[in-house]
């Protein structure tokens, strides 16, 4: 992604803020994401409070431009964070341009902001939380299970992958500017990545399910004296690993048509299990 | 419940859940890495790491979308591990006992967030006086004081008083109900597949689920195994999709 646009990383020493700088405000976002997290504002306070180190560097004397620009950056926001770090670095660097003097208006900076974090919601969410996060789990799980310690260690790769990634994309978004990144946007790039974010995220969650949701039923049947069938293997014959795919399907079906209440949802689940398990309907395997 | 190992879990119950850190908690509570914790502490590493893999296990998918937490995996891990290592519970037991708490930690991180909305009108203040150490202490330090307190002290009560009950219950509990929570750790990893399904499902990239799904059911590989392919076809559609449109510009 940074290799065709080559020119502005070489003009990265005229810029106002160092690789220094950067790294304080992706520091600062790392670490106060989710911890001010509210029903009303969600990220917003972690997004002022990341800013608000190199604002102060962008608007060196000039009070009333950094009162304005905090006030700005407190407002509504919400993303994922580890690529939505792009965000903040695209801000700053709209930021900078604001502070020189130039021409950009308080609605086009909130506009870019708010029209991009859903998209960028999109591919995090898509390619961190629901790929990578479950695969590196599962490797956990897998080592864990069969005793070795190294298992109960292995989930801090995620945020390694997160620092890594997060400032990648936050230092390329400075760099880049609004322009450039608008630019990437329109060619429909974003939208194959997207895609085949989904590809492999979709793909994981079909061999996860498979391996991970256990249940199947230990009904038999007598006919006479004859061997008992055994319903499980019929079952297995018409399709395998039915069952799992049934309940992950009738979640999903649930989910859509009566809205998305997990507590509700997550007692009726125990419920039906208990019962089930109770008279010997479903068991796990 | 030995008095330092309850502090211990309140500790760690806190820790997993603070969030300083972008994913770093899925890491400190992960019932994985109490397990293995727990495991150590007293001695039986092997059980530890079992427990909690099993417990992570069907908190596999599961994600926060919009900041909404659907269960607390971490309250699930720090009550259901430490009382089934000191009690020597069985696994399926230990699924029993994690579950119901970990639908009542949803409500803990209701109380945070509801809590937060109150720093952030504090940080306008600041904002408005240029003071950034007050937006630090609204962003971080305010929310995390009042976090141990919503987490630290029920951990800590109920591992410290919990372990006799839980014996208690747990040998008067008939057969039929411990194999209902043990199908019932067997369904609630479709939960979190099926929450990723909603959020990246789209109606034509379906096939590729059935792909992985039955890669594994009926060819039977692994979980990396299944991340090597996937990664493959996911790059063949996109090196594709990018031919497709330089040819057609």
């Amino acid at each position: 992604m940074t290799s065709k646009p080559a020119d502005p990383i070489k003009e990265a020493e005229k810029r106002a803020l160092s690789n220094k700088d950067l790294f304080k405000t992706f520091a600062r976002w790392y670490s106060a994401v989710e911890v001010s997290n509210s029903y009303e504002r969600l990220q917003a306070l972690s997004f002022c409070f990341a800013l608000s180190g190199s604002l102060r560097k962008l608007y060196k004397g000039d009070d009333e431009g950094y009162r304005e620009a905090l006030k700005r950056h407190i407002q509504f926001y919400n993303s994922e964070g580890t690529f939505g770090s792009m965000i903040h670095g695209v801000t700053l660097s709209m930021e900078e341009e604001k502070a020189k003097g130039n021409e950009i208006t308080e609605e086009v900076v909130t506009g870019f902001k708010t029209g991009l974090m859903g998209p960028i919601a999109g591919i995090g969410d898509t390619l961190i939380w629901g790929t990578l996060k479950p695969i590196i789990l599962a490797l956990a799980c897998s080592l864990a299970l069969n005793g070795v310690f190294v298992g109960g260690l292995i989930p801090f790769l995620f945020p390694m992958a997160i620092v890594l990634i997060g400032f990648g994309m936050l230092k390329s978004g400075y760099l880049l500017g609004k322009e450039s990144v608008m630019k990437l946007m329109q060619t429909g790039l974003i939208n194959n990545i997207i895609t085949s974010a989904s590809i492999l995220g979709l793909f994981m969650m079909g061999a996860l399910s498979s391996t991970y949701i256990k249940i199947s039923t230990p009904i038999q049947f007598s006919v006479m004296d004859s061997d008992p069938i055994v319903l499980q293997d019929i079952l297995d014959q018409i399709l395998a690993g039915v069952l799992p795919l049934c309940a992950v399907f009738s979640i999903y079906f649930y989910f859509k048509y009566k809205g998305q209440n997990y507590n509700k949802l997550i007692i009726m689940l125990i419920v039906i299990s208990l019962v089930t398990g109770f008279f010997g309907i479903l068991s796990s395997s | 419940m030995n008095l330092l190992v309850s502090i211990l879990c309140g500790f760690l119950y806190f820790i997993g859940t603070s969030r300083i850190g972008y994913g770093l908690s899925t890491a400190t509570g992960s019932p994985l890495f109490y397990g293995l914790i727990l495991g150590l502490v007293y001695g039986k590493l092997t059980e530890g790491l079992i427990i909690g893999a099993t417990i992570q296990l069907i908190y596999i998918g599961i994600i926060n979308t919009g900041g909404n937490m659907p269960a607390d995996q971490s309250l699930a891990g720090i009550i259901a591990i430490p009382i089934a290592l000191q009690t020597d519970l069985s696994t399926e037991l230990a699924v029993g006992l994690a579950v119901p708490f970990g639908v009542l930690g949803v409500f803990l991180d209701q109380i945070r967030r509801i809590s937060n909305s109150y720093w952030i009108s504090q940080a306008e203040k600041h904002a408005e006086n240029l003071n950034q150490r007050g937006i630090f202490n609204c962003a971080i330090t305010y929310p995390t004081i009042l976090l141990f307190f919503i987490t630290f002290i029920p951990v800590f009560i109920i591992t410290l008083v919990g372990a006799d009950t839980v014996t208690f219950i747990m040998d008067a509990m008939p057969q039929g109900i411990i194999d209902g929570f043990s199908v019932a750790g067997g369904i609630l990893p479709a939960l979190g597949f099926a929450i990723i399904l909603l959020i990246i499902g789209k109606r034509e990239l379906m096939p590729y689920f059935f792909i992985g799904f039955f890669a594994v059911a009926y060819l039977g590989i692994n979980t990396m195994a299944a991340a090597v392919f996937g990664t493959c076809v996911a790059a063949i559609v996109l090196f594709n999709s990018i031919n497709q449109k330089k040819e057609l510009s």
